[in-house]
This record gives structure tokens, sequence and C-alpha cells, in this order.
């Protein structure tokens, strides 16, 4: 084996979701040579997921009047627990309503301001005047002051993919999809490219260029139970981490989504909640009221979350055939069969599909589930990666710092494509400027040493461990121990646990042949940089003693801004089993730390 | 198409319209003939309310030329219609295996009866070619000679456990089923490739109307059996 | 307990010198709501780790996994194995490049296809970052996004048999990816241009109709009627029609 194919191109994008795609544009417009690589098709990114929609203050739906990037700036803050990037959220807030009107001129069917009253579900009643038909609309989302959430029907994540691909497929530039990249080569200072393994059939390929962008998506896959894709297993930046040199930020910053479904974990929508979905216990007791007399079920994401699990292990809990692990309920059989299958059709027709339920007249089985990651590889506002040049991150694998310890719902999907135009036009400006001479006996080295993991790998030197049994133990250290309710105790035998997993997983042998494009030798050349990116998480969390946002420590309960306005920076040294923690300050040169309006959360279990 | 360019796709890009007048010929050939058929068979049932109506008929259409003209141009519309068609049937032997193992594997109901299609267009084509021979053969047409012709022995008659066919009778059982199967998917399927309707809905009106025209087509040939076994033995028909 | 599933899967690594196309028998016991995400899965971790199928979102938004289960494409991910007999079979999907068992390059094709379709929006307007966005009704808006539905699984090209013996043709899903940027006012393309893209053989005249793409898509696409309103547009771009008063759409 050897790498067969070398490419050369001005910048290589290392993903084909909405932010790498995005930047490719950028580039590509700026006249640059632009290769793509992608685990799967781009239509396939995990970005066509998001259903909810994309935050922009375009003030044009009755109840969004009087909205601007400030206030959408604001409640990005508080949401971030004052642990965002304040100069990223106001470029972001003022960009992104410019970056939706480019998206409905390269043909997203936003969906529009229809004139005259309306009565929505939750009881709010208002009017739309004529002036603002036709412009694009907007929904109401948790955490918000103003109606901001610019939609398609179910499918926002879905239409923006598209469209922003048709771009790519317009411009010509060539996507090499099933092609992983599986190191970066760089010399500590400078990212020449990358080595990557053809997913068609088992061949190393060599990528080579002036810039390298990552836009790989999240690590959600660390955990047993996550909403996410099975391909966002974090591999953009382990790859960053494996460097050395490359820091991932905050990655204990972790969101849980209350409503996962099991047995596969698929996202129930906040929606089923909003139009007045019930939480029900083991004794079909309704509980959120008792914790949250006044928010009930619809407190934010990281409360309801917290209670769930709480009231779990207060007893609680659900055991069904519908999980291995104790669940709650989603009741809406209350709001009737048309409700349900008119207005909540996408929770209808998933509870149908995957666990046979309908919801109208059943109950759904529910629990907090892994969501987004926060942290990523950490860069400056320009996308520009510490420590190795020419290295670029953006979307969930970056810690751009949008998003500080709690991301705001609809501020995702909506990040992607501003970061992907704000960083691309930055990597496009530097990438002019540059030449490089690429340094062949040092690519080759980065080459040999892949061909030799894998070779171990086939032939077993290093042993014999399976590679799907470490991923599952992975799966579950993460789930006990770091998990929605954090302690020091647990927290520290769960970094024992993974740093075991960690050397296991440096003597994973295949019990495969390993030939062609085998998905084993794939799982297992991504075991130790999925285990390194867990034990950041963990190990970050350890050290974090304050509760932030979606980091909550038990033994911690309250945010201590003197000691931790701080962005953790995680770095793994050659030859570690722990990675090196670094902190640096979070400034709030605009909106000093202030109430988030928790504070309900120390209480303790309730049950009847 | 972008990608498929070369000498033949790009001459054939010059003639950019054949295409679709190729396809356009095929569904209103398939639509012209179907109106022929149900026509014919409309006519031919007359004969189950009188032969003199029957004749009548015959001879109204002779008288007028009618017949003249139509027969020679619903050939050629056959003949139009057959290698139109043809483009779309699976021709080689590699297609006609891919599309016996997908429709088995799949089995799905259209899919199927486009199968049932292809299969039935043979019929009626080789049939076809037969009935008009014998037909013009025996021209003028009377209900009389219709009988006798339906209720002929041909080459052979054909026993099917302790019954005994004529031959001709069996013919057109099988001819009137195989018609009347191709034209009305057929006309299914030109709607549903151009059509506003409902396929569901179009798909039940257009198999009530084929159930409808075979058994008057039944109706029809039992009618010409009763004729041809009251005519006077030796079959002197005038 | 759970029935004994006997799943038939389709085996062949073209990368494997001298490997040949076989069917090979698994066994697992049923669970209650199993799926063929979670059972194939099963079969790689603790049966077989050489197993090549392909899943992503496994909630039926990517696109990924459709695959032939049982004779007809459907997307394993949302497949119950208890609408299944005991035994069934699982194959790739036909018509597409097979990369190894049940895995397809369907990336490939689809990327032929924008680009065949000119599928993007065409325009000569230039995007201002200052101005408003053009006004549009929400009922076109909710239009647009019904074909934009498509999540390029496959399903509709492996159950035609069209495609499965005319390799250049663009299929159910390509003509209704024109029928989106048909029915878009953004884009600026006449009928004409639309005419020598799709306006042949390889394009909408040369569907036959059998509808199985209609009957099988699993978003639900209404196929039958996006295909006709396409076939009917085409044939007036090609005889240069005008139909006043007369609705074609």
């Amino acid at each position: 084996m050897s790498a067969k194919n070398t490419h050369i191109s001005d910048v290589l994008v290392i993903g084909a979701g909405l932010a790498a795609e995005r930047s490719a544009i950028e580039c590509a417009s700026a006249g640059l040579n632009v290769i793509i690589l992608s685990l799967v098709p781009p239509r396939r990114s995990h970005s066509t997921a998001a259903q909810g929609g994309m935050q922009a203050s375009l003030a044009n739906v009755a109840m969004g009047k009087g909205d601007s990037p400030e206030i959408h700036f604001a409640d990005t803050v508080k949401g971030s627990d004052w642990g965002c990037d304040q100069e990223v959220a106001k470029m972001f807030c003022e960009t992104v309503p410019s970056m939706i009107r480019q998206l409905d001129y390269w043909g997203v069917p936003w969906n529009r301001v229809t004139a005259g009253k309306k009565k929505y579900a939750s009881g709010i009643e208002t009017e739309d005047t004529k002036d603002k038909e036709g412009l694009i609309t907007a929904r109401d989302f948790g955490g918000v002051a103003k109606w901001r959430c610019c939609y398609t029907s179910d499918g926002t994540g879905h239409t923006v993919q598209f469209v922003v691909d048709t771009q790519v497929c317009k411009l010509g530039i060539p996507v090499h999809d099933r092609m992983e990249a599986i190191a970066l080569i760089h010399d500590g200072e400078t990212c020449f490219g990358c080595v990557a393994r053809n997913l068609r059939n088992g061949e190393l390929n060599v990528y080579l260029a002036k810039s390298t962008i990552i836009g790989t998506g999240g690590a959600g896959r660390i955990y047993a139970a996550s909403t996410n894709a099975v391909i966002n297993e974090g591999t953009g930046g382990a790859i960053a981490l494996a460097t050395g040199v490359v820091p991932l930020g905050n990655m204990e910053a972790i969101q849980f989504h209350p409503t996962g479904m099991p047995p596969v974990y698929i996202l129930m929508t906040e929606g089923a909640r909003g139009d007045g979905g019930y939480l029900l216990d083991k004794n079909m007791h309704r509980f959120m009221p008792d914790y949250e007399p006044k928010k009930k079920e619809l407190a934010s994401r990281d409360v309801v979350s917290r209670r769930m699990v709480q009231h779990i292990r207060a007893g609680y809990g659900v055991t069904s055939k519908y999980s291995t692990q104790q669940h709650l309920w989603l009741d809406i059989r209350h709001l009737g069969r048309q409700w349900v299958w008119k207005n909540l059709r996408e929770i209808a027709t998933i509870a149908t599909n995957f666990n046979g339920i309908d919801p109208a007249k059943e109950l759904v089985p529910v629990i907090p589930t892994q969501h987004y990651t926060m942290g990523g590889i950490r860069t400056n506002k320009d996308g520009a990666v510490y420590g190795l040049q020419g290295l670029f991150a953006m979307g969930e694998a970056a810690c751009w710092d949008l998003h500080g310890f709690n991301r705001l719902g609809g501020n995702s999907l909506a990040e992607t494509v501003t970061a992907g135009f704000i960083c691309g036009k930055q990597v496009a400006k530097y990438t002019l400027g540059q030449t490089r001479n690429f340094n062949m006996k040092m690519v080759d080295g980065f080459v040999k040493k892949e061909e030799e993991r894998i070779k171990n790998l086939i032939s077993g030197k290093n042993g014999r461990e399976n590679a799907y049994e470490i991923r599952d133990a992975m799966g579950t250290a993460m789930m006990d121990h770091v998990h929605i309710f954090r302690t020091g105790k647990s927290l520290e035998q769960g970094v024992a646990k993974l740093q075991e997993l960690y050397k296991r997983s440096l003597k994973i042998g295949l019990h495969s042949s390993g030939q062609g494009a085998n998905p084993e030798l794939a799982q297992a050349l991504r075991m130790p940089g999925m285990v390194r990116t867990a034990l950041c998480v963990a190990y970050g969390a350890l050290m974090r003693t304050e509760s932030r946002g979606s980091h909550f420590r038990e033994d911690y309960p309250k945010r201590d801004d003197v000691n931790w306005l701080t962005r953790t920076l995680a770095y793994w040294k050659e030859g570690a089993d722990l990675p090196t923690l670094n902190y640096e300050p979070v400034a709030c040169p605009i909106l000093p730390p202030g109430d988030r309006g928790y504070g309900e959360a120390s209480a303790g279990p309730k049950g009847k | 198409m972008e990608l498929a360019k070369n000498l033949q796709t790009t001459i054939n890009r010059s003639h950019g319209k054949t295409d679709l007048y190729v396809d356009l010929a095929q569904s209103i050939s398939g639509v012209l003939l179907i109106g022929f058929l149900w026509m014919h068979m409309l006519f031919v049932a007359t004969v189950v309310v009188s032969p003199e109506l029957f004749n009548t008929l015959s001879e109204g259409l002779d008288r007028y030329y009618l017949a003249q003209v139509g027969i020679p141009a619903t050939i050629l519309l056959i003949i139009i219609h057959i290698f139109l068609a043809l483009r779309r049937a699976p021709v080689r032997l590699r297609d006609m295996r891919i599309t016996y193992r997908m429709a088995k594997m799949m089995n799905h109901y259209d899919t199927w009866v486009w199968v049932g299609q292809v299969v039935s267009a043979l019929f009626v084509g080789v049939m076809a070619s037969i009935h008009l021979w014998i037909i013009l053969g025996a021209w003028p047409l009377r209900a009389a000679t219709s009988a006798v012709r339906v209720a002929s022995s041909g080459p052979a008659d054909i026993t099917w456990g302790a019954f005994t066919f004529p031959f001709f009778i069996v013919f057109y059982v099988i001819f009137l089923i195989a018609g009347e199967y191709h034209g009305g998917f057929g006309l299914y399927r030109i709607l549903v490739k151009w059509g506003w309707w409902e396929r569901h809905t179009m798909g039940w009106v257009l198999k009530g109307i084929t159930v409808i025209i075979v058994g008057l087509g039944f109706a029809a040939l039992y009618t010409f059996t009763q004729i041809a076994a009251n005519l006077p033995a030796g079959g002197v028909i005038h | 307990m759970g029935r004994k599933l006997t799943i038939s899967c389709f085996r062949f690594n073209p990368n494997i010198p001298g490997d040949k196309p076989r069917m090979q028998d698994y066994e697992l016991e049923e669970y209650e709501g199993m799926t063929l995400f979670v059972a194939l899965n099963d079969i790689r971790e603790k049966l077989d780790p050489t197993l090549m199928f392909d899943f992503v979102c496994r909630a039926a938004i990517c696109g990924s996994c459709a695959m032939l289960i049982h004779g007809r494409p459907r997307l394993a991910c949302k497949t119950m194995t208890r609408t299944l007999p005991s035994k069934f079979t699982v194959m790739p999907l036909p018509v597409f490049k097979l990369i190894g068992d049940l895995s397809v390059d369907t990336g490939t094709w689809f990327r032929d296809l924008q680009v065949r379709a000119e599928a993007w929006i065409h325009t000569n307007k230039k995007f201002d970052f200052n101005a408003l966005e053009v006004r549009m009704e929400n009922e076109t808006a909710e239009k647009i996004y019904d074909p934009e539905q498509c999540i390029e699984c496959g399903c509709c090209v492996a159950n035609c048999i069209t495609a499965n013996i005319r390799p250049d043709f663009i299929g159910s899903t390509g003509i209704n990816r024109v029928y989106r940027f048909l029915i878009d006012p953004r884009d600026e393309r006449s009928d004409a241009d639309y005419y020598d893209v799709i306006g042949n053989e390889d394009g909408t005249f040369g569907c036959v109709g059998l509808m199985a793409c209609d009957d099988m898509c699993p978003k639900e696409i209404p196929l039958q009627e996006n295909l006709a309103y396409v076939r009917r547009k085409m044939a007036a771009a090609g005889l240069k029609l005008k139909f006043q008063g007369v609705k074609i759409s």
C-alpha cells in the first residue's frame, strides 16, 4: 500500500457540510483552486438534519418587530453564559441577515410573511401587515427576545445545504466524496494538507494545499447516545489535536437536548412541548411543574434536561421495551389526533417510522441526549487555527466561539454559513498572498506513518483489541461520567476509564482482513483520536470547577466569573495519555457578565 | 446532455425536436388506436342487438368509403405505433432479463402491468395481422360471414379438458383480451405521463371501461356462434 | 421473545481480487422496535466486521441507506424488521456503481445529474448585500419546497426499468429536480433553455410512466404530477405553443 494519488490545490476543504461548502464557495469565487474532501456526498452531510431554522434579525414578522443585531447579540451572549467571544458574536449577528438574503438569492425557499391576523398554538395572537407581505418570515425559538428564526417548513438544513451545494456545482468545485482525512501534514508551524484514505477502495491519497480548512462538524458520537448522525465522530478535531500544536477549545461544553427518542435517539423537536406536550414519569405523573412551577416543560434546554435526569435518578424513570436505559415519556395525546398529525407531523412520522408509535394515542419514550459540541478546534475570529499557519476551521468543528457554554437554538445553522462566508474570505485573502514549497520527503514521512498504522492494525502487531468494543465502552463511560450532571468524583472515574480505554485503543487489531474499503479498518483508525477527544471533554470538565451554561457541576453549582471567565485550551502532547490544559481569558468588552435567569437548578428531586 | 457530448449526441442536438415528435407521435397514435379499438368493438357489439343493424352499419361504412380509407389508415397507424413503441421496449436480451428480474423482485403492480403490455403487444401484433388478412379476404363484412369465421375450426379444433372449441373462438377470445388489455392500460399510461388526473382513480375508471368493452366483445362472440349454429347446413350465406 | 431473523445479504467486494458475488445469511434475534439500521450494525459489529453499508443520519433525512430490502428499494434506517418476513434479502441498489456489498456510489451519479440538469438558479441579477430580499408569495415558497424535499436516496432510479436499461436516463429525481427550478420565479431561464437541458429521450421524454418512483418515494413526493407537468411544459416549449387561456400547469 502506498499513496496512489497526490492532489495539489490552493485550498483544501475537509468536510462538505454547510460551513465547509460555504467557505469553499468564497475561495473559489476569489479565483482559487479548491478541492473538497468529504466522508459522504455533500448532500448527505449532517447539516441537512437541522430542522428548526436560522436566527437572523430581519424583523419582518410581527413578533420580530423592532429586532436588531444588538438584540440578537444580547440573546447569544446570555445564552452562552458569557462564555462566547463577543467580537465574534457581534460580527456574526451583523452579518447573518445578509447571509439569509444571499441564500434566498441562491434559491432557498424561505417561508414568507402572509398578511392578516393569526392565532398560534401557544395562545399568542398577532397581525402581520401588508407592507411586510412576501418578505422572509420567522418563528419562535427557545431563549430569544424576538421571533427571528427563519425557516423552510420543517427542512431548513436540508434546503440550505442543497442550495449551497448548487453553487458548489455551478462553480465546478471538485468534491472527492468518501475520502477521509486521517492525518494532517505539517512541520509544527505550517499545515501543508492531509493524508486521506479513500473509502471506496482503501487507498491512501495525499492532498497538498496552501490553506487547509476543517469543517467536519461535531463529535457527538463519542457519547453512546447522541442525536447526531453516525458520521459525527469528531474526526476533524481529532486530526488537528493529533498534531500536538493545535488546541481544542471548551470541549467540556456539550449541549444535551431534552427529548431524544430511544432506541436510536432521534431528535423530537421542541415543538412538541411548545405546543403543550407533557413529560411523564413511570407513575404517569407530570413532574416538570414540581421542579419548575413557572416554565414547566418549557424551561430552557439545560434546565429541562437536568430535571429529567434528576427525576430518573430519584427512581422515577421508566423501564420499557424501547430502551435498555431508563427513560421518561413525552405525552402529546391530549392535543388530539388532528393537531398531532397536522402540526407535529414530523414528530408523528418519526415516532411511527422508528418505534411504530402513533403519538396521537400512545406515549413516546424520551431521554436527554447529547446534541451539540460548543467546543472545537480553537480559531481566532478569522477562522485561523491556533498553532498552525495555513490551517483554518469553521462550523461545529471549530471553537470560533460564538456559542460559549450554551448554544442558542437556531444559531448553529446560522453560524455555518456566516462563518463560511466571513472566514472563507479571510482564507482566500491569506491564500492569495502565499507560496508554498512542499517538502516531499516530509510528506512521504506522514504517508509512511499512516501506512505503518494500517499495517499494524491488520497484522495485530500492537494487540487484538476490538475497535467496536472500545467505541462502546467509551460511549458508555461518557454517558456515565461526563453527562448532564457532573461531579469531581465521577469525572475522575470517567477520566481514569477513558485513559485505560486510550491505552487499549492503541492496541487495536482487526478481526477482518482490512482489504479494500474495509469498514472495521476505518473505525479502528478513528478510535485513538476519538478517545483523545473524549478525554479532552472529560478532563476539561473535571478541571473546570464551576457551573456555566451546559457544563453543570453538582459540587460547584455556581458560575464563577472571578476564576473561570476563561476558555479551556486542550493540547495533546506526543506520548501523553491526558490532554494538557491551558486557559485563555474570555473578554466581555460589550456586555459584562450578568444574570441569565436560571438559578433554579439546585433544588432536590421531587416525586410522587 | 452535458456530459454525453460526442459526435452523435452533438449532431442529434441540432435536430433537438426529434425526441419530442417521436414521443408525441407514440402517444397520439396510441390514443387514436384505442379510439379505433373501442369504436370497433361498439360496432361489432351491435350484432348483439340485431344482425341487421350490424349489416346496415357495415354497408354504410363501405358505401361512404370509410372502411376503404379507415382500414389502410389503421394499418399505417399500427405500423407507426409498433415502430415508435419498440424504442421503449426491452429489445436486447440483457434488457429483457433486467426487466423481468426487477419486475419479479419488486413485485410492483404498474411495472408488471407494463411487462404485460409488452407481451400483449406481441400477441396483438401477430393476431391483428391474421385478423386483417382473413377479413380482407372475405370482404364485404356481414354478420353471417363473421359468424362463420368466428365459429370455424381453422387449422384444428382446440380441446381443453372435456371441452372442445373451434380454433377461431379461442383465437378471438385471446385477441380480444390482449387487445383491450394493451389498449386500456396503454391509455392509462399515456394519461399518467401527460395528464392532470390522480392516477389511481383514473386507473379504476379505465379498468371499468375495459371490462365493459371486453364484456361486449364476449357477448358479440357468443352471438356470432349462435348465428353460425342457426345457419343452414352447407353454409349458403346470401 | 423475538423471532429469529435470517437476513440474506448480497456480498461482493470488487476491491478484493477473486471475490465473487454471493448471498450470505446472517441469523440474529429480533427485538422490539428493531430497524434495519440496528440489525445491520449488529451484524457488522458482532458477526462480520467486513460487511459494507452506508448510514449517516439514521432518521430518513439524508438518503444514504437506500437498498433493496425484500426486493424493493427502501431506506434501511426506517424499515422496521417486524414489517418483513423472518427471512428476507437485502441487496444494493441497481443502476449505481457498486462500491461493495450493500454500498453503492450515489454521490457520483447525483453530482453528474446536477451538472447535466444545470440544477442551480440561473439569474443575471447581481446580489446586493444591502438590499432587501425580493418578495415572494408564501404559497410559491411552499410549492418550491415540495419537490425540493428530494433527499437523492436513489430509490426512484433503482426501481425504474428505464433507468435500469438506459444508463443515460436522468430518472424521476432528475426531472423532479428540473421541475423545482422550473417553478421558481428566481430562475430566469426560458422554457426553451430548459428544453435544451431535458427536452429529449434521456430527459423528460424518456419516461415510460411505470410510476414505481411515485409509489415508492420514501419522502412521498408527488412525482407523477411533477413529471407530467414537466412533460407538458417541455412539449409546449418544443412545439412553441402558446396555450392562451389554457392552463397547462
